[in-house]
Order: C-alpha cells, then sequence, then structure tokens
C-alpha cells in the first residue's frame, strides 16, 4: 500500500494527480479491510437469532427487526437502559478521575521542583510493565475487606488516585512542552501553584486531557473483568456484563439480542470519540514523543 | 523514547536556575510538590505497592483463597516450570508477541504515511481507521472473527485464490493464533494516531532541503522519515510488545471463553487467570504474574538498551 | 418564602441521595444479609445461573414467597454459569456469599470443605424446613457425610439426544437396552447413508465416561481419587480418536468452529450426549427436530446412569438461618412454584411440585416421557461419590478430550495429564 502512494513530487503536475488517485485507491482498500468485520456485525444484527453464529453471509438474506425490538423487553426483567446508565456513570466518574488526578500528579512532575522527584517519577513509570492481574487479587482482597464490592468504588478508585500511569506520563510531558514564560510569568504575578495549574496549565493542557479523557471512556466502557469482579446486583451491571446475559450453556441462548445490544452500546463511544478525536493528535504530538 | 531519557525531567545542569527563593522556597516546592502528588502517592500505595508486595508474597505460598496462605518457598515456580500447559503458555504467547508487533506497527505506519498526506477526506478516513480499536474486545468481535475464519468464509475463500487450502482457521491449533494476530492486527488504530503525531512533527523543511538534493521518496523516507520519527517508533513497539505479552480479551472471545482449541490460543493471562479464578491457585496464578513482570522488565531493559543503536533524539526536534 | 427554601433543599437532598444510590456510592448493599431492618423485615441474597427464561421464572416465584412472608426479602443476583462459580468463589473466600444459592453436585464437597454450605438438618428438625416427599431419592444427592447441604429443586439424568430427522432417514432406531456396538453401528449406517458424522464427540464428556465405567463396575470418582486407572482412559480416548479419524464423530476442526452453537444443532453430527434438561437447546439452535434416546449398554441391560440434582443451598454464617430454611421449603414444596419452574433445573423433585406441573410443549414432554422411561427400566443406581475438585477435572477432561480428537496429544499423554490435573485439583 505504501509503495503504491509514493509521495507525489510537487513539481510535475501529472504525477500529483497520480499521486492522488493512487492514495484514494490506497485509503480505499484499507478501509474495505477494516470495515469488512463491523459490516458483518451489523449485517448480522439483522439476522434471525438462529442464524447468527457460524454464519458465513455477510448481510441477511431478510432483515429483521427481531433483535432490536426485542431489547425494548430488557434482560431477565432489567430495562436496558439501566445497563447503559451504570456503564455512563462508570466512563464519565472515569474521565473526571483521570482528568483530576492525572493532571494533578503530572503537574507536580513537570512544574514542581521538590525533593525525590526522580525517584518517584521513575517508580510511576515503572508501574506501566505491571501485568494487570499482578494486582487484581490482592486489590480484590482489600476492597472486599473494605466492604466495598458491588459499588462502583473499586471500578473508579484507581483513576481517582492516578493509578494509570500512561495518563500521567502523557500530560507530564506535554506540560513540560508548554512555554516556561508562562508559568513564571504566573509566579510573578503572585500566583501560587494552585492557581497556576488551574487557570494556566490546565487549560493550555487540553489537547493532553481530552486524548487521557478518550481512551479512558474506551476502556471503561468496554472493561469486562473489573465488572465482573466487583459488581454483584444484576441492577447495577453495565453493558459488557448485560451482554452475557444473553447467554445460556445450558439452555437458549438470545445470540440475536446480545449483538444488536453490542451494536447499540457502540453507539456512545463512537459519539464521543467523534466529538473529541480530532484533539487526539495534537494531544499525542505535544506530549513529549519528540526526542 | 523519552520515558528514560528524560525521566529526570530537567537535567541536573539547570539546577542552579532553581527558586532563588531559598530555604523557605524550597520547602514551600516539597510541601507543594507533595500536596499535588498525594493522590497518586495515596494510589501507588494502596493499589500498587501494597497488593504487589502482597502477591509477592502469594507466589511463595500455597493459597486457595479460602484457608490462609501457606508458605511453599520455590515451590510454585518449579511446578510452573515444569508444567506442559505453562510452557505451552509461554509458546503461544511469544509467537503472538514476534508476529503480531511488527505486523500491527508496520501497518500503523504504513497507514500513518497514508494519512499524513494533506488529501481530501483524510479526517474521515483516520476516524474509519480508528473504528476498530473503539470496539475493543467485545462478544460481537468474537462472533465475527470466528464467523470470518471459519470453513468456507471470506478468508478461506480468499486464500484459496492463492492456492492455500487449509480451511477455517479457528478450530485448527495451528492457524488459530494467527486469527488472534489478525484481531490485534485490525486494531491499528492507537499506533497509527502516534505515528500521525510524530509525523507531523517532523520539520517540513527537511523534506524540501532534501528535494532540493534531488533525493527520491525512498530516499527521503529512509533519511528522514524514519530517524525522525524513531522516538515515536521507539515508544509504539515497548507500548505494543507490553500489550502483546499482556493480551488476554481477544484471545478470551475469539476461542469462545476457553482459549482452545487445544490450548492453541492458550495466551499467557488467560492461563493464569483460569489458574487463579477458576481453579483458585493463587499462590501458582501469582507465581505467574511475577514471571511475567519479570519477562516484560527484562524486554524493556532490552528496548532501552537497543535504542542507543537506531532512536535519533534530535537536538533540533526539542 | 420559609417554606419554599425548605422544599428546594429537601429536593437537592432528595437527588443528591438519589445520585448517590445511583452510583452505588454510599452502599454496603452487598452485604444483604445483615439488613434485618427496624421492623423485623429481613432481606436475603438469592444467586443462581441461567438464562433468561430461568431468571423470569425464578423471579416470579419469588414474587410469591414475599407475598406470603412479607417479612422476608429477596434480592436476587443471577448471571451465567461460568460467571456464577468465579464470583461464587471470590465473594465465599471473602465470607460475603449470598444467603441462598443455587449448586450443583459437583460443586458440594468443594464447598463443604471450605466450610461455606450450612447443614439444613437442624433448620428441618425445628420445623422450618420439611425434608419429606422428595421423588426417587433425590434427597441423597444433597448430602455428604451425614449432612444436608443441599436441597434438590430438580432431578434429572444423561441422555443421547438425537436429531430424529437424520435417524429416521438412515433408518435406525435408538432402542432401550442397546449396547455399544449397536450404536456405533447406528452411528456408521448414519455416516454411510447421510454423509454426516454420528456423534459429535462424546469421549470428552466426563459424565458420560463415568457411567461407561458404572455400567464396568467401577465410576468416575471414588471418595477422594478417580476411579479408574490410567490405561482405562487411554483406551477409551484410542477409541474415541479412532472414531474422529473414521469420521464417525465430527471433525473437531468443525465442531469448534461452530461454537458456542453445538455441533448437534449445526447439523455436524446426528447425535450428542449431554443432560436431558439440557436438551431444550437444541430445538432453539438448530433447524431440524430433536428427541432423547436411550443412553448405550455394555451388558444390554445398565446404562449406569443415576438422577442428578441442580439444587439449593445455604451459606453457612447467613444472619438469618430460619429464614433461609423457610424461602428454600417455599421454593421446594409449593406447588404454584412447580407450576412456574417447570422442568427447566431437572423434572420436579417433591411430590407436591411434580404433580402440579403437566408439561405441556414437546420438550417438556419428552424429558418426562424420557426419565420415566429410564426409572421404568430399573436401571437407576445410586450417585457415587463427587469429590472436591470434580469442576476442574470436567474441565480438564473436556480439554484433553479436545486435544486427542485434535491429533494435538497421544490418548496415553492426555491420560497421563489427566492424572497429574487431577492430583492437584483434589488437593486444592
Amino acid at each position: 500500500m505504501t509503495s503504491a502512494t509514493s509521495p507525489a513530487l510537487r513539481t510535475a503536475n501529472e504525477r500529483r494527480r497520480v499521486g492522488s488517485i493512487a492514495w484514494h485507491v490506497g485509503a480505499l482498500v484499507v478501509l474495505a479491510v477494516v470495515l469488512y468485520p463491523v459490516i458483518w456485525v451489523v449485517g448480522a444484527s439483522f439476522k434471525p437469532s438462529k442464524d447468527i453464529i457460524a454464519s458465513l453471509d455477510l448481510l441477511p438474506t431478510e432483515p429483521v427487526w427481531a433483535n432490536f425490538s426485542g431489547l425494548a423487553d430488557g434482560i431477565s426483567g432489567i430495562p436496558i437502559t439501566s445497563f447503559f446508565t451504570n456503564s455512563l456513570m462508570y466512563a464519565v466518574l472515569a474521565v473526571v478521575g483521570v482528568v483530576l488526578s492525572s493532571s494533578l500528579t503530572a503537574y507536580a512532575f513537570a512544574k514542581i521542583r521538590f525533593a525525590g522527584r526522580n525517584l518517584l517519577f521513575t517508580l510511576m513509570i515503572g508501574t506501566l510493565l505491571l501485568p494487570y492481574h499482578v494486582l487484581l487479587i490482592p486489590q480484590y482482597v482489600l476492597f472486599r475487606n473494605l466492604e466495598l464490592t458491588d459499588t462502583l468504588v473499586p471500578l473508579v478508585a484507581g483513576k481517582f488516585l492516578a493509578t494509570e500511569a500512561f495518563f500521567v506520563f502523557l500530560m507530564v510531558q506535554f506540560m513540560r512542552g508548554l512555554p516556561k514564560e508562562l508559568d513564571e510569568a504566573a509566579k510573578l504575578d503572585g500566583c501560587g501553584h494552585l492557581r497556576t495549574y488551574w487557570s494556566i496549565v490546565l487549560p493550555l493542557s487540553r489537547p493532553a486531557i481530552i486524548t487521557s479523557a478518550i481512551f479512558t471512556f474506551i476502556n471503561a466502557w468496554n472493561d469486562f473483568m473489573g465488572p465482573l469482579i466487583y459488581l454483584n446486583t444484576p441492577e447495577k451491571y453495565t453493558v459488557s456484563l448485560g451482554l452475557m446475559m444473553f447467554r445460556d450453556q445450558e439452555g437458549i441462548s438470545n445470540y440475536g439480542s446480545m449483538i444488536a445490544m453490542s451494536l447499540v452500546a457502540l453507539i456512545p463511544v463512537i459519539a464521543f470519540f467523534m466529538a473529541f478525536q480530532r484533539y487526539l493528535i495534537d494531544g499525542m504530538a505535544t506530549s513529549g514523543l519528540k526526542g | 523514547m523519552t520515558l528514560v531519557k528524560e525521566a529526570p525531567p530537567r537535567p541536573a545542569k539547570k539546577r542552579p536556575a532553581a527558586p532563588a527563593a531559598g530555604r523557605g522556597g524550597r520547602r514551600r516546592e516539597n510541601l507543594a510538590g507533595y500536596l499535588f502528588m498525594s493522590p497518586w502517592i495515596a494510589g501507588f500505595l494502596l493499589l500498587t505497592a501494597g497488593p504487589m508486595i502482597a502477591s509477592l508474597y502469594y507466589a511463595f505460598t500455597s493459597y486457595n483463597l479460602f484457608t490462609p496462605p501457606q508458605w511453599v518457598g520455590l515451590d510454585n515456580f518449579t511446578t510452573m516450570f515444569q508444567d506442559p500447559r505453562w510452557q505451552k503458555s509461554v509458546e503461544v504467547t511469544l509467537k503472538y508477541v514476534v508476529v503480531a508487533t511488527p505486523l500491527k506497527l508496520l501497518l500503523a505506519l504504513g497507514v500513518a504515511l497514508l494519512l499524513a498526506q494533506k488529501r481530501r477526506g483524510q479526517g474521515l478516513y483516520r476516524a474509519a481507521f480508528y473504528m476498530p480499536s473503539l470496539i475493543g474486545a467485545s462478544v460481537s468481535v468474537g462472533f465475527v472473527w470466528r464467523a470470518l475464519f471459519s470453513d468456507d468464509a471470506i478468508v478461506d475463500r480468499t486464500q484459496k485464490i492463492f492456492g492455500l487450502d487449509v480451511g477455517g482457521w479457528i478450530g485448527n491449533p495451528d492457524y488459530v493464533i494467527y486469527a488472534l494476530v489478525a484481531l490485534s492486527i485490525w486494531q491499528f488504530g492507537a499506533p497509527m494516531v502516534i505515528f500521525l503525531a510524530g509525523l507531523k512533527q517532523v520539520p517540513q523543511e527537511l523534506y524540501e532541503a532534501a528535494e532540493v538534493d534531488g533525493a527520491g521518496p525512498l530516499r527521503r523516507f529512509w533519511n528522514i522519515t524514519l530517524p525522525m520519527i524513531s522516538p515515536v517508533l521507539f515508544f509504539n513497539v515497548l507500548l505494543e510488545s507490553i500489550h502483546a505479552f499482556q493480551v488476554f480479551g481477544s484471545a478470551y472471545v475469539v476461542s469462545d471463553t476457553r482459549c482452545g482449541p487445544a490450548d492453541a490460543t492458550l495466551v499467557y493471562t488467560c492461563y493464569l487467570y483460569q489458574k487463579g479464578f477458576k481453579e483458585a491457585q493463587m499462590g501458582f496464578a501469582s507465581a505467574m504474574a511475577w514471571t511475567l513482570v519479570i519477562a516484560v522488565a527484562l524486554v524493556t531493559a532490552v528496548l532501552f538498551w537497543s535504542q542507543k543503536k537506531w532512536v535519533h533524539y534530535e537536538e533540533a526536534a526539542k | 418564602m420559609g417554606t419554599s427554601r425548605n422544599v428546594e433543599r429537601r429536593t437537592i437532598l432528595k437527588v443528591a441521595g438519589a445520585s448517590a444510590a445511583t452510583l452505588g456510592l454510599g452502599a454496603t448493599t452487598a452485604c444483604g444479609g445483615d439488613s434485618g431492618s427496624g421492623d423485623g423485615t429481613v432481606t436475603l441474597r438469592y444467586a443462581w445461573w441461567g438464562g433468561e427464561p430461568r431468571t423470569i421464572a425464578i423471579k416470579k416465584t419469588i414474587a410469591l414467597f414475599e407475598k406470603k412472608y412479607p417479612k422476608i426479602k429477596i434480592k436476587p443476583e443471577f448471571t451465567d454459569y461460568e460467571a456464577f462459580w468465579e464470583k461464587f468463589q471470590t465473594q465465599a473466600s471473602g465470607g460475603n456469599p449470598p444467603d441462598v444459592f443455587q449448586n450443583a453436585v459437583g460443586f458440594l464437597r468443594k464447598y463443604d470443605k471450605r466450610g461455606v454450605l450450612m447443614d439444613l438438618k437442624a433448620q428441618a428438625d425445628a420445623g422450618n424446613l420439611s425434608l419429606e416427599n422428595f421423588r426417587n431419592g433425590v434427597l441423597a444427592n444433597g448430602q455428604v457425610d451425614g449432612k444436608q447441604i443441599g436441597i434438590p429443586v430438580g432431578a434429572n439424568t444423561m441422555a443421547l439426544v438425537i436429531d430424529l430427522k437424520a435417524f429416521k432417514k438412515a433408518g435406525v432406531e435408538a432402542k432401550f437396552g442397546w449396547t455399544w456396538d449397536e450404536y456405533f453401528d447406528a452411528l456408521q449406517t448414519i455416516q454411510d447413508k447421510l454423509k454426516i458424522a454420528g456423534d459429535t464427540g462424546y469421549f470428552s464428556i466426563m459424565y458420560l465416561y463415568d457411567l461407561y465405567l458404572r455400567q464396568n463396575g467401577k465410576a468416575f470418582f471414588t471418595d477422594s481419587d478417580l476411579g479408574f486407572t490410567e490405561d482405562d482412559l487411554t483406551q477409551w480416548w484410542e477409541d474415541g480418536y479412532k472414531r474422529v479419524r473414521s469420521g464417525l464423530v465430527a471433525d473437531p476442526k468443525k465442531v469448534e468452529q461452530v461454537k458456542p452453537k453445538s455441533a448437534l444443532s449445526a447439523g455436524l453430527a446426528a447425535s450428542e450426549f449431554t443432560w436431558d434438561n439440557f436438551s431444550i437447546r437444541y430445538e432453539g439452535e438448530g433447524e431440524s427436530d430433536y428427541g432423547l434416546a436411550p443412553i448405550p449398554t455394555t451388558d444390554g441391560k445398565d446404562t449406569g446412569q443415576y438422577l442428578g440434582s441442580l439444587m439449593l443451598s445455604a451459606f453457612s454464617g447467613t444472619k438469618h438461618p430460619k429464614e433461609v430454611a423457610q424461602f428454600i421449603d417455599f421454593m421446594v414444596h409449593d406447588p404454584e412454584v412447580g407450576k412456574i419452574m417447570g422442568y427447566d433445573r431437572g423434572i420436579l423433585a417433591t411430590t407436591e411440585q411434580y404433580e402440579a406441573f403437566t408439561p405441556t410443549d414437546d420438550n417438556n414432554k419428552g424429558v418426562k416421557a424420557y426419565e420415566e422411561e429410564v426409572a421404568a427400566a430399573g436401571v437407576l443406581g445410586k450417585i457415587t461419590p463427587h469429590p472436591s475438585g470434580t469442576d476442574v477435572i470436567e474441565a480438564a477432561f473436556l480439554r484433553l478430550g479436545g486435544e486427542v480428537a485434535q491429533g494435538k496429544t497421544k490418548p496415553a499423554d492426555a491420560a497421563k495429564a489427566l492424572f497429574s490435573e487431577a492430583k492437584a485439583a483434589f488437593a486444592g
């Protein structure tokens, strides 16, 4: 693909046109491959439930609405909206938590010179390497002892306590890239760190913050393991857990509604992504991925 | 990448520029620093360091969650190294990491190069290419993947055109891992965005100068783009390999929860999960987890060591 | 003005309270067991696994119970089978399992060993729970070492589910007392005439091998160990693999790729062994008609069958043992409950419920006819023990059988692996 789209030389007009066509052809090929599975899922959601598993056709022979209309009845007496509200609550809290705690921590790393900073920074980076599973069991024991299972607390506590090192790192790098003159000017004006953080650094760090928010939202929305382990009451289940309730290893599974709901569940993530994606590149670009 | 390069954020030479406020100022800075850091410190102690120490302890015990952990020394580790399923999971994971990571990065880089050009519809393509990453490892991905890689489905038919008749991949222990690899490649959105960010920062003047010198597109890619984005490439290699070592969700949904057939998609964390949460052998699972930590740390160290040879930190770009 | 401000404040508080409640933040609702509120109302957590029809039915029975016992509130928790046991394990280890929960024979000793299960004898003696009127001796399914740690809600037994159309088309018939040879001959005829496999992979099902062993005077488990030798199992898997190679058993690659659908409903094979009350699944998934057929025998008579059970168990540490017992009593004896539940968890276990429910659909009728036929044939034996670790061994048996079928592991090696994994499972 890349060779097909050898950058057109600016000099020759003709080559530019060829380059342009090649570019669009290349992009369309990638698009077709990337979207094929997505179209399959959309197609499957209009197939009769019996036909979904192991079906080879991309599109249904005769589209049915039953999978979607079935959602209106809820699952096992729980309205579908309940799962969506819970997921939304989780995702929004996660975003708020990550943005607040990570930006505070990042500010300290980037803008305050305090004893032990380098050591703490190295420790923070080190936590990037930890597999989630190492911590899962002891964390579960901890929250269980605090009697906090079956609440959102275990799911979002880490977000409010800046344990997501990747985002802290992203913001640190971004804040370091901000012109030093700004916070020095603020200091001269008599602003303390809190003011500098809140009214200067935070607004300027918008791309990095939004980038973190996008990733956090997607991760929380798609999280399965966390809710599975911590939530017990079906009324508190998130979408990812709710989807599993269509499954029955010993009886009839409703794959139709399962796939329909997973499709509906995509809408909020796509909406969130679309609304903010233009910041994504900037957030990454200015976050010290430069040398 | 900047991880360690800049780990001590500003090198010592900047020290003299420190606030002239003297000792009181420094104390105030320390206080402010730790106040700002307090959420992280609390999180680190409570949710990271504490649990880490606990799981390190469990790794040397026999612990079924119900009765208190019993110290068994190195037993978990010796059992683990001799366990054929553990060996299998290591083999599967390494295969996955080694095959999926480069392919995914190659595609992400290629597409990023494509999208870095200013063309109509560029933003739309970018959003569309990111779409698979939004879906994550949901059950519908499991369904579609199992369908696409079954007998006579599109992948099978396509490969038959090229004379490769191996049948569906999903039921075949020798091929199913490549269905997983394909899933990883399909979700190339995140590294693509990071590459795009890197490409955006390559100064245009460099290309213009090279063009004046008569360098063709390949030469320009090799001599300018690649060195200029090498820090970004390094960052992606690091991040994607760490993720690949920890892959779980996609193996779980693609194999219909069993990480099979015949343990062919038994990635490391899947076995860890089976041992810990299905069989309640928390000691064994913790030993597995710590072995993974050490392996990942080693890989990271090697990557950092290697970056001296191929990652260029251009002063100009700083 | 003052009042309006009050109203405002109250609204705000209410909103705040509501949002805190939805967030699930200020709550220790997880511990429903503790919630004896001022007016003497008691809340019990009740958990089960199963699909939507089961959940909807159980919710109806809960409503009935709450009407009869207004002072007891039931808080339902439900998921699918896999998630249920993971969740249960983590909760129980934290001393926080549900007060009452659905249980199966394979988990009794495991959680008895861990002290999680209440001996319901005392409650029965106190008159809160009746142990009378259980059919066919299934009450024994809930007994371990003289303790009554589970109360059966239903009885089920292994069966052969067959594709009726395929069997008819091939002109073969499943007869009571048929031998394994006759069974495999029938599969051969199906394969010859219809070009589909006969079976979906019988040799990976632990509960079927158990029946085969029982037919031969052994059993899968003894009290604390495996009841057969490595050679026995090697033989069983070698035979199985031979039948995969010859096409009598469906190609494991194809069986794998139609999952989570069964290979029987996907039309890859004409029969599959499973528990009789799971048979409803095939109608829901497949295009053909399905029916229950007898288990093949070794001697032309004995199928080795027994009645298994789903049951209700109680947490040994519940704060409300009396209410728990009353709840279980209602759930297993009340005729209305029987009418609502039907045979979803097996043929109803008590005479009150059994008599209250008359199946009207083909599936339930089939299950009833099958169990009556089995009972009439006099082949039902006593259930053999299922030691702690049964669940882990069942999963290992399925996995290793699959490896044999795929030709990835030699039967002898697979048998060896099973024995070593079983050893660890018993110890756990």
